[in-house]
């Protein structure tokens, strides 16, 4: 069953086209790959797909339980709450806050309470505060970072913080997640690690994901389908072993003489 | 928070009103008008920090608000007759004239409105940021204070307001004091005040992790504006006089000095700054005076008291960038076992 | 309105959106280099003003013509001071740090003026070649009307051509497009930063001296008000833009000489003028009118 369907979106800065009618559907339960060289526009079609960028044409569709919703005018925490959550290539976590705290401002959007109920601390706020807490530190346990969840976030080595980030993410309960570039940065071992980790979470929370990714070895581990941009243009797509024998991929990645 | 600490707070609170009523019987009408000072400033610093240093706003906006705390309060708390005698260049706007307000409805009434501008205001300037914000702010603060000059029928212009009763009393100021801090505390603790904290550390996450960014900074400017005005209220039936040059940029700046100095983004930090820098700020009028002691007479140089507490503000913010606090905060834990400052965030384990 | 009256205010709108768009080129410099708003630029400009008075006071008002130039002179090195002071400690701090600092600094000079030359105001000297009245048909002007222009017309044409013919001028570009590259090229980027501000203590310093001749009453806070319209003319025209300050400084200059001489009754809201312009132009077209769309790298 599809659940995100990107139309032939495409994203000019200026005079440049940085993404030019990507096509996409994902469907439930799928891990999708996104890869291409540095600059064929996938984090714009992530930031297009969140709304951080508003695509100049084309349209975006999120499935949203039994009705499909056209979020294209959406603002990005309004896709979040509908249920697409990502993570940043170049992490951003809330750097001077604690790693629950990360967590708990995740839980944020689901909130009921009223700020008022929440300084007055009523107890329909103290009831969801509390399962707040309880569900954020379930989730910590889940992805192993319970022993550090009040340390200050910048100071987790890297890997904890991808991970982190990713928790995040998963606070917001979402239907789709969105990761950029999650092994960037790791060693061989933890991008295998990493790998586990992502196929993990999608069975556990029942989700549909959507990767870029450089490291070849986790896409091709990972992913059970691929779309490959090269500037702005979708290249090719297909399952792992037909992206490996594509012409046009071996040349866009080696260039061509 | 630990058990046995809200004892420990509740024991410090009994002490310090304590400490008020003893402070009510031995100072003099001048002492005791800096105790008030001191609690207005408390309120005022605080409403600025919610803004800037929680939510990561530049606003300098507030010399505004106060303003309209002040007029509405002066306004609505001013007898018939008072007013007749203020406004003999142009008579006050009937719907005003005959009115007079206890000082609790005013002083709610001078934050609403108050809260009303602030939201009126931060609608459309919350869309931009950093220096445009403070631009902006600081433009609609001075507008407000044009406007004020201007609206002879209303606010009795350039002649400001003479004979406000002198409502503002200790009770009232560390009253409202106490309860913009506790107001603050909760907020910040709870899961709003960590958005706002979410926004001010990255703004494109705090969006992405589902935060209304628009809405939250709407929520924390209005309430920010909201304390300014009562703190603009206490003040004007503190000094019993008001006029539109007292609510100059100059005096954005000394809150902003109290919020900088005390920790951007702490409110014990701010509690501790509003009262040494309010103190300080008397102490050190001997600069500008001329002091005659009879035998010796020592001149006085106007505007030195101002130079150093811009000097204090430059050192402060060259060498600690997030204030003497920065987002720290006092807790008994330090007191007790000299564990240094804990930072917030360590305390809000359950 | 007669068309004699009409044409006095023609001028002494020219005149004073040709002061506003000066200082508002400082303004606009530094912000193009740094990304802030120097807070102290209407500051510098009252150091000037002060500087000259006492330069004339001391040489007499014979010897203007040095007097003038070594106040411009002792501005430059007074803005390239609290760039040092104020701001490179600050390079790579949060940015609402280096706004309070440059706050701070701002509040620090204009009291060292309260203390240093006293909170009274004192009268401009005008030497005589600026005060006289020239006849234009049934129309008389004050000379200085037309110097203003005509000098920031010169200084304009000067450095529009440091800015894009000379090599200092290239650097200052490349700084301000990206300085972490300018520095990689064996640009020295504090030194570029610190001409800049120097340059738009310059402008701002023939700026203040004209006001001073304009409006010849000094007081140590007469900075803040044209420091802010001009931050306010840098903003409309499109900050970052050296056109764009000018046509900044000519709407606001023309705008609220207009403004008061069609409407009157708006006299009193004179100031409040900049600030309303300011808003609008931020709400309909954030950039202002020649700014370029920036969007945030995520």
């Amino acid at each position: 069953m599809r659940i995100l369907k990107a139309d032939n979106i495409t994203m000019k800065f200026g005079g440049l086209v940085a993404v030019s009618q990507f096509y996409m559907e994902l469907n439930k339960g799928e891990i999708v790959g996104l890869i291409g060289p540095n600059g064929a526009g996938k984090t714009t079609a992530f930031n297009m797909i969140t709304g951080v960028y508003k695509p100049a044409e084309g349209r975006i569709f999120f499935q949203d339980e039994d009705k499909e919703v056209d979020i294209t005018e959406y603002r990005p925490d309004e896709i979040t709450k509908l249920g697409i959550a990502r993570t940043f290539q170049n992490i951003r976590l809330f750097k001077e806050l604690s790693v629950l705290d990360n967590v708990l401002i995740a839980n944020h959007l689901r909130l009921k309470s009223d700020v008022f109920s929440s300084i007055l601390r009523l107890p329909n706020y103290v009831k969801e505060e509390k399962e707040m807490y309880e569900k954020s530190i379930h989730l910590l346990e889940d992805v192993g970072l319970q022993d550090v969840m009040h340390e200050k976030s910048s100071s987790l080595p890297y890997g904890k913080q991808r991970r982190l980030e990713i928790a995040r993410a998963l606070a917001t309960n979402p239907k789709v997640l969105l990761l950029d570039e999650p092994a960037a940065g790791m060693n061989p071992k933890e991008s295998l690690e990493l790998m586990d980790f992502v196929g993990d979470i999608r069975d556990r929370f029942q989700l549909t994901i959507f990767m870029i990714e450089h490291h070849m070895q986790v896409v091709m581990g990972i992913c059970e389908r691929i779309f490959v941009l090269d500037h702005g243009v979708t290249i090719a797509h297909g399952t792992p072993s037909e992206i490996q024998n594509n012409e046009k991929v071996i040349e866009a990645y080696l260039g061509v003489d | 928070m630990k058990k046995g600490r809200l004892e420990l707070n509740i024991i410090a609170m009994a002490l310090f009103i304590g400490l008020l009523f003893l402070f009510r019987i031995t100072f003099d009408s001048y002492k005791m008008k800096i105790l008030n000072l001191c609690g207005i400033y408390i309120i005022l610093g605080l409403s600025l920090n919610l803004i800037n240093g929680f939510t990561g706003l530049f606003s300098l906006g507030h010399a505004g608000f106060m303003a309209v705390g002040a007029y509405t309060a002066g306004l609505l708390t001013m007898s018939p007759a008072m007013k007749e005698m203020n406004f003999f260049m142009k008579p006050i706007v009937p719907f005003l004239a005959e009115v007079e307000w206890p000082f609790f409805p005013a002083l709610l009434m001078a934050g609403v409105i108050s809260a009303l501008m602030g939201f009126l205001i931060g609608s459309p300037v919350l869309k931009l940021k950093d220096d445009y914000l403070a631009i902006a702010t600081l433009g609609f603060s001075e507008i407000i204070r044009v406007i004020f000059t201007n609206t002879q029928s209303l606010t009795n212009g350039a002649l400001g307001l003479k004979g406000l009763p002198i409502y503002t009393n200790i009770w009232w100021s560390w009253g409202a004091a106490i309860f913009t801090i506790l107001f603050m505390v909760f907020l910040i603790k709870g899961s709003y005040g960590k958005a706002l904290k979410a926004i001010r550390e990255d703004e494109i996450a705090a969006e992405a992790m589902g935060i209304n960014l628009f809405k939250h900074k709407v929520m924390s400017f209005t309430m920010g504006a909201f304390f300014a005005g009562i703190g603009g209220a206490l003040l004007g039936n503190l000094l019993g006089t008001i006029d539109p040059n007292m609510f100059r940029f100059v005096l954005t700046f000394n809150i902003l000095l109290i919020v900088v100095l005390g920790g951007i983004g702490s409110i014990t930090g701010t509690v501790i700054s509003a009262v040494v820098v309010t103190v300080a700020m008397e102490a050190l009028r001997v600069l500008d005076e001329t002091i005659n002691f009879g035998f010796v007479t020592i001149q006085g140089i106007p505007g030195m008291r101002m130079v150093i507490f811009s000097l204090l503000l430059m050192i402060v913010i060259l060498f600690y960038q997030q204030g003497l606090m920065g987002t720290k905060e006092f807790t008994w834990d330090w007191f007790f076992n000299g564990k240094g400052f804990r930072k917030t965030l360590k305390k809000e384990v359950k | 309105m007669t068309f004699q009256v009409f044409m006095q205010h023609l001028a002494n709108g020219i005149s004073l959106g040709s002061l506003y768009a000066l200082i508002a080129i400082g303004y606009t410099m530094v912000y193009g280099i740094l990304r802030l708003i120097n807070f102290a630029h209407g500051d510098i400009f009252m150091i000037a003003t002060y500087v000259a008075f006492y330069g004339v006071m001391l040489l007499g008002m014979q010897l203007w013509w040095i007097a003038f130039p070594a106040a411009i002179i002792f501005t430059y090195f007074f803005g390239r001071l609290v760039e040092r002071a104020a701001y490179r400690p600050l390079r790579n701090s949060p940015r609402i740090s280096v706004l309070i600092s440059a706050i701070g600094v701002s509040f620090l000079i204009e009291n060292l003026a309260i203390v240093i030359f006293g909170g009274r105001p004192k009268a401009f000297p005008i030497p005589p070649i600026f005060n006289k009245i020239i006849q234009i048909g049934d129309v008389s002007i004050v000379s200085i009307t037309f110097f203003i222009p005509a000098i920031t017309l010169a200084l304009l044409v000067g450095l529009v051509y440091f800015i894009n013919q000379t090599k200092t001028g290239m650097a200052m570009r490349a700084v301000s497009k990206d300085y972490e590259a300018a520095r990689l090229m064996a640009i020295d980027v504090d030194k570029i930063i610190s001409l800049t501000f120097g340059i738009g203590s310059i402008l701002a310093a023939v700026g203040g001296i004209m006001w001073g001749l304009k409006f010849p009453q000094l007081v140590p806070l007469m900075g803040l008000m044209p420091g802010l319209k001009c931050f306010i003319a840098a903003v409309v025209g499109g900050i970052g833009d050296i056109r764009g300050a000018v046509l900044g400084g000519f709407i606001l200059g023309l705008g609220e000489i207009m403004l008061v001489a069609f409407l009157p009754a708006l006299t009193g809201y004179r100031d409040a003028f900049a600030f309303v312009l300011l808003i609008v132009i931020l709400l309909i077209k954030p950039t202002g009118l020649m700014g370029q769309k920036l969007t945030e790298k995520v």
